[in-house]
């Protein structure tokens, strides 16, 4: 096996990778902000309600909540996850791994930006009140900016570990990168195996260069 | 006619009576200290004014408009609350610049979200946003900032951080302007420059009420005095009547303690 070859094998696992990672920020992030909502509402139960459903995500593997999405609507409800994505055919598995991760992630996503609104002192609300503006002015011109540079750091941790998270999806049989290297180690060839890393770290290695640039684009103030 | 008339105004904090029904009335143009030891009400005072708090009790009456009636149950939505607030502008101790913008953007922010709700923003945009800058460069110059425009406020000492606190509540031109202790979290040596910037402010239109510590201030800048004890006001009167002939004991003994220290 050249190792041409493997390179581009497992690129072709890593995709599936990506793809994951990708489909999961772009749904997570605006999911976790909701979440973030009802865990502050000054309505009781729905504070409670959320605060329960990300002790219960928080509290149980990745791999479980894989299992439960994969296994439990089609033995309750008899329903089968579709077979293409935007027309595009997939592994209905995909589906399943997406779910998951998407509402694990949005969980832990949302203690961030809690975290982040929390931390901005009362006094810049309350500036803004006294100058007229509205609460929506307030969060949007006042308090965002301030939140987003607190959360950058982590919220790039978040993220380096959602990229490695994404291979736990092979145990629902998605034929991620770490699927396609231990078909080769059953060949009795095992060096891909190892191999996989690089792929994780030089694209880890993107992400911090990426989280480091933008730190520092937002450096331009303090506090 | 007063441009201002507080009637009985209580706050309670859980158990503790804050504010036990305090009143008074002030003149276009006047310029009000209160003064009083730390936890008589003073600071309550002025954010139940600011709308910051709501009293529990009582009336604030602003050019013959009752703003706020404890009896009657008016709105208390958003945007009548905002209504009312930018008949006044607020000071703050602790600054509350917004960090992430420039001092010009600091200053013009909140006006040109105002503007927005004008009939002709869309049509007069650019204009309307070409005003709204020039007046608050206007501003920051008259504060003595005008050559820092584009910094931004970590780059400032504390008391110059005030003068574009002050800026920022001078651009909505409230009727009536508030200080809650503008010179307390500031080193000794810069409280001189704010409280220029602050006497420098006294005209005929413009009617501020100074919540401090700085007794010669209050004295030289003041028109009407009031010293607050327990949630009440213990004496009023002009500045020379509290600082010269106090008649209440509490008074004299405030005064007596703050000599010593």
């Amino acid at each position: 096996m050249s190792f041409q070859t493997v390179t581009r094998m497992l690129l072709g696992g890593f995709a599936e990778n990506g793809f994951i990672f990708i489909m999961t920020l772009l749904m997570a992030l605006p999911l976790g902000l909701v979440i973030t909502f009802g865990s502050m509402s000054s309505v009781r139960p729905v504070k409670w309600l959320t605060r329960t459903f990300v002790w219960i995500i928080r509290g149980t593997p990745l791999m479980l909540q894989l299992f439960v999405v994969m296994y439990v609507p089609g033995l309750l409800f008899d329903v089968q996850m579709p077979d293409h994505m935007f027309g595009i055919p997939v592994n209905p598995r995909m589906y399943s791994a997406l779910i998951a991760f998407v509402i694990n992630y949005a969980a832990y996503i949302s203690e961030i930006y809690r975290g982040g609104i929390e931390s901005i002192p009362k006094g810049q609300y309350e500036a803004g009140q006294v100058l007229g503006m509205t609460r929506g002015q307030i969060f949007f011109k006042v308090v965002l900016m301030q939140v987003v540079k607190r959360i950058i750091p982590p919220m790039g941790n978040e993220i380096i570990t959602l990229v490695k998270d994404t291979s736990l999806a092979r145990v629902i049989a998605v034929q991620e990168i770490l699927w396609i290297a231990e078909e080769f180690t059953a060949k009795g060839i095992i060096w891909p195996l190892f191999y996989t890393g690089v792929y994780f770290l030089v694209f880890c290695g993107i992400l911090t260069l990426l989280f480091g640039y933008i730190e520092k684009k937002l450096n331009y103030y303090r506090g | 006619m007063a441009i201002l008339e507080v009637r009985n105004l209580k706050k309670n904090f859980g158990d503790t009576q804050v504010l036990k029904g305090v009143g008074f009335t002030l003149e276009k143009g006047e310029v009000l200290a209160v003064i009083g030891s730390s936890g008589s009400g003073k600071t309550t005072l002025l954010r139940c004014l600011n709308f910051l708090e709501t009293p529990d009790c009582g009336e604030i009456i602003v050019n013959g408009e009752t703003l706020f009636n404890s009896d009657s149950r008016s709105s208390k939505s958003d945007v009548e609350i905002r209504k009312k607030r930018l008949h006044f502008g607020l000071v703050f101790q602790s600054f509350n610049l917004f960090p992430q913008y420039t001092l010009l953007k600091n200053v013009s922010l909140a006006v040109e979200l105002l503007a927005r709700e004008r009939g002709d923003y869309k049509q007069n945009k650019s204009e309307i946003l070409r005003e709204i800058g020039a007046s608050a460069r206007e501003i920051l110059e008259r504060v003595g900032l005008s050559d820092k425009l584009d910094a931004y406020p970590f780059q400032l000492s504390g008391g110059q951080q005030q003068r574009v606190a002050i800026a920022r509540a001078l651009a909505l031109k409230p009727e009536i302007l508030c200080f809650d202790e503008p010179t307390s979290a500031l080193d000794p040596e810069l409280t001189g420059e704010v409280l220029k910037v602050i006497r420098g402010l006294k005209s005929s239109e413009r009617t501020m009420i100074v919540v401090t510590h700085e007794m010669e201030f209050a004295r030289n800048v003041a028109d009407k005095v009031i010293f607050m004890a327990d949630g009440l006001i213990e004496e009023e009167g002009t500045a020379e009547e509290v600082f010269d002939r106090p008649k209440s004991q509490r008074t004299k003994a405030f005064f007596t303690n703050y000599k010593k220290s």
